[in-house]
């Protein structure tokens, strides 16, 4: 498995002129859960759109597994690195599930069993085994999300990107996305998150990278990145804590990102005091 | 003086910045019906003309040098050749070897001859179809769709009419940022888009299904969000702010009908080169 690494990155837009990253450096390690956070504008989907090669660098250099992404063409990286768009309606053009699922891994040449049992494992993981007959405008816009998400795990990249994959979930599709994040780098592969979701980032990763302007302010653990000290950092970039985070800080239980970590220092100040 | 003033009282008014801000040029600053009027006159007048002088003259008069007034020369030439070239090239080449008639040669390639007659339609063609792209972009560069759409509804259009007009202008930068972001997530999922021609040509369906797909979308959700604000509601609509008219252009956009009007007519009669 590659590992990723962009250095001294910077972005600007032509059109605009906009500095969008100035000069961001970044290493992740394979099979590394790294949730990247920040304002909209902050750079997140323009740093993750120079790791498969849609966007180029201004200035700076992306290396995948040590080789230069720069002499890769964007067809050559989607063979590695996976990204989920935003909006699915972006993306889907099939009359069938399967057939949108199935074009990822036939256009990086998959063909037969492979490509079916690929297609199947997608299914299964996104929870649409049972759709794959179904008419992709016929799903809600939760499952369309989840088919998205099927149609580049198929590609079976050594790295996934998702952009924004909680947006417009139900609870059952967060649960959905989380499984696979988890799935997916038990398996010792890369995934990238883009989110405005603290909880789901607090509960479903183990790095998170806050961006703003173009920069990367904080690179921590889920701990460090809700501790208290981080606060004035996230709020500068319009971000809140978790509640969990809150709450545990009022009651100075420490960092307490997760429900579950919060619940856990509660049980443990409990038995304390017994 | 009058539009001047009602330009201020906008711009300080609490009304959205972009409403009631100025052009950069005086061309810009004339009113959309006019600059819409010179537009329609130069491109009817282009084809009732014939020959090869008046439609060049109006090439000249009524696009090159109000687009060098207004600022916009350069985008202008870029666009409206853009725009023409493929139908002025064949047109051209079509007239050029294929002329009916065409008698004084003056190249032969192979059983394909140009004459001197073919080269002659081919030109007074060529100036046409430059007239009329050429007015068309420049009533494009200088006028925003909102600014036509609300002196129309000024004027009694109804406000479909005008919204219909104003959205498909607006739709296509929309259509054209829809297709790169599509383009991008087809491409991330492995779509070649920078190989060979039959690679090329094979990526187009999955890029245009979305595009269209989405549009339609677009279009119904917008529908709905009209009309969830009342948007056909009958009568008529108060405006916040007009575009600048003046009783001179109204006179001029009228003598540029009937001056068309005439130019038909004398045509269809028989009257002129």
């Amino acid at each position: 498995m590659p590992e990723l690494e962009a250095r001294g990155l910077v972005h600007v837009y032509r059109d605009s002129g906009v500095r969008a990253l100035d000069g961001v450096d970044l290493r992740v390690a394979p099979g590394e859960r790294v949730a990247i956070i920040g304002q909209n504008g902050s750079g997140k989907t323009t740093l993750v759109r120079h790791l498969n090669g849609l966007l180029r660098p201004t200035e700076g250099r992306v290396t995948i597994g040590g080789e230069d992404a720069s002499g890769m063409t964007v067809a050559q990286l989607a063979s590695r690195v996976g990204l989920v768009f935003q909006d699915p309606d972006r993306q889907i053009f099939s009359s069938s599930v399967t057939a949108e699922v199935e074009f990822g891994p036939r256009n990086l040449g998959r063909r037969g069993e492979r490509l079916r049992a690929s297609v199947a494992r997608a299914l299964v993981a996104a929870g649409l085994a049972d759709d794959g007959e179904a008419n992709p405008y016929d799903l809600g816009g939760s499952r369309r999300k989840l088919l998205a998400l099927a149609s580049v795990l198929a590609m079976e990249t050594d790295v996934l990107v998702l952009d924004e994959p909680t947006t417009g979930q139900d609870a059952r599709g967060v649960e959905r996305v989380r499984e696979v994040v988890e799935e997916v780098t038990t398996e010792g592969r890369t995934v990238i998150a883009i989110s405005h979701d603290m909880r789901f980032v607090a509960e479903t990763f183990r790095r998170v990278v806050v961006m703003r302007e173009g920069r990367i302010v904080l690179d921590g653990t889920p701990d460090e990145a809700f501790a208290h000290e981080s606060w004035e950092t996230l709020s500068s970039t319009y971000l809140e804590p978790t509640l969990a985070a809150r709450i545990g800080h009022r009651l100075g239980l420490g960092p307490t990102p997760t429900d579950e970590g919060l619940i856990a220092a509660l049980a443990a100040r409990g038995r304390t005091a017994q | 003086m009058a539009g001047r003033e009602r330009l201020t009282r906008a711009s300080h008014s609490g009304l959205p910045e972009w409403l009631g801000r100025p052009g950069p040029s005086a061309y810009h600053r004339l009113n959309p019906l006019t600059k819409a009027t010179l537009a329609t006159v130069t491109a009817v007048a282009a084809v009732a003309l014939g020959g090869l002088v008046g439609p060049a003259l109006l090439v000249i008069g009524a696009v090159l040098i109000p687009a060098v007034a207004a600022g916009v020369l350069g985008r202008l030439l870029r666009l409206s050749l853009l725009l023409a070239l493929p139908i002025a090239i064949s047109a051209f080449l079509v007239n050029l070897f294929f002329f009916p008639g065409g008698r004084t040669e003056l190249l032969r390639i192979g059983p394909i001859v140009a004459t001197a007659e073919g080269l002659g339609f081919a030109l007074e063609i060529l100036a046409r179809i430059l007239a009329i792209s050429g007015a068309v972009t420049l009533f494009y560069l200088t006028t925003r769709p909102s600014d036509l759409v609300l002196d129309l509804e000024r004027r009694g259009v109804s406000p479909r009419i005008g919204f219909v007009a104003n959205a498909s202008v607006q739709a296509v930068p929309a259509m054209v940022e829809r297709a790169v972001q599509i383009t991008a997530a087809q491409r991330a999922r492995g779509l070649d888009t920078e190989g060979s021609p039959l690679r090329r040509a094979r990526g187009i369906l999955p890029i245009v299904g979305p595009v269209i797909l989405g549009s339609i979308a677009e279009v119904e959700e917008r529908t709905m969000a009209l009309e969830a604000r009342a948007f056909g509601r009958p009568g008529r609509r108060t405006l916040l702010w007009a575009p600048h008219d003046t009783a001179a252009e109204g006179v001029v956009r009228w003598l540029l009908l009937a001056g068309l009007l005439v130019l038909v007519v004398a045509r269809l009669a028989g009257v002129g080169p």
